[in-house]
């Protein structure tokens, strides 16, 4: 049976993805060559996804298409108590059910939170689970809880975990010294800053269906890391991990709540188990809403030092933060490392409260970090009456760790500063923040972003040819959403010559060629790049079969248009499919994407330059206009790039304007866990979405110099809201989601003073 | 979702005449009351689905008023020409509910007799007044949305958009009873928490809204709807107003009133109205009132903002008339 403590990742959800994000520890020699850059073709340039057509017309088959022969249906049960001990479970009334399959109690003594699993059922159907579910017996003993991080604080609060108290430190880091930096500035100011809890609320819920075959286990889910799925559930049942093959087809999103185990799969895979028959275990989206993860609160404050120049001479950050029964997000890292700043210090807790646990949300911490800092920044621009992006311009840094640490491999962000600005035309903000007349007032804001983003060195991808001619493409990595079929598809056929219709593209199986997880910005700067070094084998390989057919060395050849010629006489030439015939069986290379040389830090970069209308009466912020400038290395395919970009700004829209996942303090449920009451932007709450990509080369980070744009739209937008409601209005609004009632408060607060 | 049967009616007579202690629910387009079925916050026992009782969706010109039969899809009265021209309130109204896809399925009827959207109310594990429990959730827990007027024992707010612009034009709400129609002002058909806090309107166990009555539209009359929302669609009233008056010059001859969005009930604004009526309409004169008409509000710990929103939507409402 699963062993309870491997039910889960056990391994911090964030530090996992974080851990992965950065890339550490994996440098080795065999770094690129920083050779020229080669010339292409399809890359970077925009290529429509080659499975669009199938998704729009719901072709592409989601997790709930998939229908089994015999299939059941599983359903968990959840504790209504946000702290209880689980005193006893009668499973018998809900086994006599006709139509019950399986009944299993889930082995936990106490509940933490609403929505905690307690028992899981598998019946025939759903309405049979879900009334097996009512006659489980549980006798539970209430237990003190603690639901709003103010009271979990208190001395005496009750005790959210039993081994570890409610308010941890997370992070305490220095540098040089604050004090006498506060002492060199000629402004000093502190602020606090404050975000929400944001559910991911991916359109397509957690679900997985388990299948046993023999002692083989297949499971299907809806997931951003099959390998790491797989390996859990091997792990949690006990058997080898060559035992188990994990499948993720089409997805309807994650945003970082499906990068490990979930314990439905495995609940799937016991209940599967004990019927002999196929398990589906799809989430409602009340199940969604409550207990798998949400990005954690924070509670910034800031203090800062100035010089009437701009120079930024000391900064600190106390910051607390709750994921619920899981830890909050280390919200300093933009703070740590982008400007240049020599004295530092950031202090950081997390407080644990009787709520459903945190999970990374797309770029944890660096979404409310950055929300925090960027709008501290224009603060102290104002009191030393600079123009905030100069402030930026005037800190600038080519090292890390704010001009401490090693060069950056590249840094565009000066010039999506540049860019950005031209293309919102930044010279028409308001001079003075909230200068404007009357009850409509407009205003600029821009905000700064990093991330890592440099991919997994030891990715694996091959490309297998085919005696027909045919071409495909194999990586256990997974499509999440983003376009990834098309991207590998776009790097094979621009070096192999042929156009990524062509191309077959197999992923999104446990049992191919391994790949990370799909977050953290990790997809295409591994997957791309170890593509690109199959199909360069693989090239290698034709070129040296052509050369003998006609006649001419292997450097000689170039592959195009679908065939391969040589280069000093275009009229010798044999197209692709002929010369595959004498391939004579399917010929297989193996391409992997290598490690990067030590010595520099590998960053994303970019800047969101944004327009809004603040109706000062309603206290109604419309968003007009957002130019978000990225440097997110060589971009493989504009089309889907920008996509990426869109969908960014379009979630930081509407978290920086509407969702908080909203809580009743005094008997902890959460009283909004539908799509109604928990609000996401609308197509009518999005403006025009401009996005650039500045054309940076990185040389050291991979061999298509490409990083990756998985959370970078999605972390400076609603920072630059919040800047440019300030250049409107005058007054900033320091508190996502910037409500109207927000809104009217601070501006009345501004009257009064 | 508990089990219910389905009882496909094919006259009104069928349902009003259904045994009083019988537990059933009619369903209209369904969209309202199929949430509640299945998040369990009510127990249907029978669906009574009002689709199969022929003729109930109309909009005719009768009299010189305008009837709209309980079943008219809200979509039809946006669309509908003479009440575009005649009464902008009704139509604005009815465009700005929702989505189009609700609209193309939500009805009239439905839409006047939806249920609360208090979260406390909407949670099946909450038991609260509403649902026959001791205590309101929302008076000291989380009440954004909720009521600022007209409370006391239960803050919701009564939801619909169609509401207080029917209100506003002296609509009358026809009842279908077992011992034939009756007719009220349709602004006696809601009832405050105190009178049945388990009922926001005067229906009785098997009774039927039948249809809505517009008097005919004055020539110098002039109507609009203000709502204010959090996001461009799919959203309902943080506050509404309705305003429908006859104009002179820059007075009002007549003006009638009524917000969404902060009470129980759609709410009459009669202090305001009566601070208006006969007065040059200034800025100023409109603020003040609006103010004024206001001051009587008791909001909750967190939505005091809808007071300052309800004088906005009242003062741009009867300024875009003058
Ligand atoms: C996400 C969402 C957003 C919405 N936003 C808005 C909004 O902004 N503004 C707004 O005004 N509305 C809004 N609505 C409400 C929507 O307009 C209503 O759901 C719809 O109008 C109800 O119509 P229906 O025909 O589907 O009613 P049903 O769901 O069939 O019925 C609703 C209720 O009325 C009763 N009922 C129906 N017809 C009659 C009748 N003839 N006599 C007596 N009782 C009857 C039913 O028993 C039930 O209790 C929203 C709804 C949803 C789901
Ligand atoms: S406002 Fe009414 S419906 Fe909401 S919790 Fe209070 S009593 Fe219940």
């Amino acid at each position: 049976m699963a062993k309870k403590d491997h039910w889960e990742n056990t391994q911090d959800p964030h530090l996992l993805y974080t851990e992965a994000a950065r890339s550490e520890g994996l440098t080795t020699q065999d770094a690129p060559s920083t050779k020229e850059k080669p010339e292409f073709n399809i890359i970077g340039r925009d290529t429509l996804r080659i499975d669009g057509h199938k998704i729009v017309t719901g072709k592409a088959p989601f997790l709930n298409d998939i229908r089994l022969r015999g299939m059941l249906v599983g359903k968990t049960l959840r504790s209504p108590h946000p702290h209880a001990e689980i005193v006893s479970i009668d499973l018998s009334k809900a086994k006599s059910l006709p139509g019950v399959k399986a009944v299993i109690g889930l082995d936990r003594e106490k509940a933490q939170y609403i929505g905690n699993r307690v028992a899981a059922v598998a019946a025939v159907d759903e309405q049979t689970a879900e009334k097996a579910l009512k006659l489980i017996e549980v006798e539970y003993k209430p237990l003190p809880y603690v639901v709003s991080v103010e009271k979990s604080m208190e001395e005496g609060a009750p005790r959210v975990h039993d081994k570890k108290p409610n308010v941890e430190k997370i992070r305490d880091e220095k540098r040089g010294d604050v004090e006498l930096g506060f002492k060199e500035a000629d402004v000093v100011l502190e602020r606090t800053y404050k975000t929400a809890i944001e559910i991911h609320h991916p359109a397509e819920t957690h679900g997985s269906i388990a299948k046993w075959e023999g002692d083989r286990l297949i499971v299907w889910d809806s997931t951003q890391a099959i390998h790491n799925v797989r390996d859990g559930l091997a792990r949690s049942l006990g058997i080898p991990a060559g035992r188990v093959t994990v499948i993720k087809r089409y997805m309807g999103a994650g945003f970082g709540s499906k990068l490990g185990l979930n314990a439905h799969t495995v609940i799937a895979a016991m209940l599967a188990k004990q019927t002999g028959r196929p398990v589906k275990i799809t989430l409602t989206r009340k199940e969604n809403s409550l207990c798998v993860g949400n990005r954690p609160t924070s509670l910034q404050t800031y203090k800062g030092g100035v010089k009437k120049d701009g120079t930024l001479t000391a900064l600190s950050l106390t910051n607390y933060t709750t994921g619920g029964v899981n830890r909050g997000d280390r919200c300093s890292e933009p703070l740590l490392d982008v400007y240049r700043c020599p004295n530092l210090h950031v202090k950081e807790y997390t407080v644990y409260t009787n709520m459903g646990g945190s999970r990374a949300t797309r770029a944890p911490g660096h979404v409310q970090g950055t929300f925090g800092l960027e709008g501290f920044l224009d603060e102290l621009a104002n009191e030393i009456g600079l123009d905030p992006l100069e402030l930026r311009e005037m800190n600038y840094t080519t090292k890390n760790r704010g001009d401490t640490g090693v060069p950056y491999s590249s840094k565009g962000l000066d010039k999506c500063y540049e860019l950005g600005a031209e293309k919102i035309g930044w010279h028409r903000r308001n001079k003075t923040p909230g200068a404007g007349q009357g009850s409509t007032r407009r205003g600029l804001g821009m905000s700064s972003q990093i991330w890592w983003g440099a991919g997994v060195p030891g990715t694996l991808a091959d490309v297998k040819l085919y005696p027909d001619g045919s071409v495909d493409v194999i990586c256990g990595t997974q499509d999440i959403g983003c376009g990834t079929r098309t991207h590998m598809a776009v790097v094979a056929a621009d070096t192999l010559g042929l156009q990524p219709k062509d191309i077959t593209i197999k992923l999104g199986n446990s049992d191919y060629p391994w790949a990370p997880i799909s977050g953290g910005s990790l997809t295409t700067p591994s997957v791309a790049p170890a593509v690109r070094d199959a199909s360069l084998k693989a090239a290698d390989h034709l070129k040296e079969m052509a050369a003998k057919k006609l006649k001419v060395s292997g450097e000689d050849i170039s592959l195009q248009d679908k065939k391969l010629v040589d280069k000093n006489n275009p009229e010798n030439a044999i197209s692709f499919k002929e010369l595959a015939r004498d391939l004579r069986r399917e010929t297989v290379f193996h391409g992997e994407r290598k490690g990067m040389p030590d010595g520099f830090a590998y960053n994303t970069f970019g800047a969101h330059f944004v327009e809004v209308e603040v109706e000062t009466e309603t206290g109604q912020i419309k968003v007009l206009k957002v130019v978000a400038a990225h440097d997110s290395g060589q971009i493989i395919n504009t089309k889907t790039a920008e996509s990426q970009v869109i969908g960014g700004v379009t979630q930081g829209v509407s978290t920086a304007l509407f969702e908080q996942r909203t809580v009743d303090d005094t008997t902890g449920t959460l009283v909004n866990p539908n799509w109604r009451d928990y609000k996401i932007a609308t197509s009518m709450d999005i403006p025009e979405i401009i996005p650039i990509f500045v054309d940076v080369d990185d040389p050291h980070i991979n061999i298509l110099g490409t990083k990756g744009l998985g959370e970078p739209p999605r972390i400076p937008i609603a920072a630059a809201i919040g800047n440019a409601v300030y250049n409107a209005i005058g007054v900033h609004i320091r508190e996502t989601p910037m409500t109207p009632d927000k809104v009217l408060q601070a501006l009345r607060q501004k009257e009064a003073i | 979702m508990k089990e219910f049967k389905l009882a496909q009616p094919q006259n009104l007579a069928q349902v009003t005449s259904l045994p009083s202690d019988q537990r059933y629910f009619l369903m209209a387009g369904g969209t309202d009351l199929l949430d509640e079925i299945k998040n369990e916050i009510i127990d249907p026992g029978v669906v009574v689905d009002l689709k199969s009782i022929p003729d109930l969706a109309y909009i005719r010109s009768t009299d010189e008023k305008i009837r709209i039969g309980a079943m008219t899809r809200v979509s039809e009265l946006a669309e509908n020409s003479t009440i575009k021209t005649n009464y902008p309130v009704l139509h604005e109204a009815a465009l700005s509910l929702a989505t189009p896809q609700l609209q193309n399925v939500g009805t009239v009827g439905g839409n006047l007799c939806q249920r609360p959207r208090c979260w406390y109310y909407r949670d099946p594990q909450v038991e609260c007044r509403k649902k026959g429990g001791s205590r309101c959730y929302a008076a000291r827990g989380r009440n954004r949305y909720h009521a600022i007027l007209g409370g006391g024992i239960c803050h919701i707010v009564y939801p619909s958009d169609l509401a207080p612009a029917l209100i506003s034009l002296d609509a009358e709400a026809t009842i279908a009873t077992a011992n034939g129609d009756r007719t009220v002002p349709l602004e006696e058909f809601y009832t405050l928490p105190r009178v049945d806090v388990r009922k926001e309107n005067i229906l009785k166990a098997n009774e039927i809204l039948k249809e809505v009555k517009i008097p005919p539209s004055k020539n110098e009359g002039k109507s609009t709807y203000v709502k204010l929302k959090e996001r461009g669609t799919w959203d309902f009233a943080l506050v509404s107003a309705a305003v429908c008056g006859i104009v002179s010059g820059n007075t009002f001859k007549d003006i009638k009133i009524v917000l969404g969005g902060v009470a129980p009930i759609p709410w009459r604004l009669e202090k305001a109205e009566n601070l208006l009526k006969g007065n040059p309409v200034t800025d100023d004169v409109v603020k003040q009132a609006a103010k004024e008409a206001l001051s009587d509000a008791r909001p909750l710990k967190e939505n005091a903002y809808k007071q300052d929103l309800a004088a906005i939507a009242v003062s741009r409402a009867v300024l875009s008339l003058v």
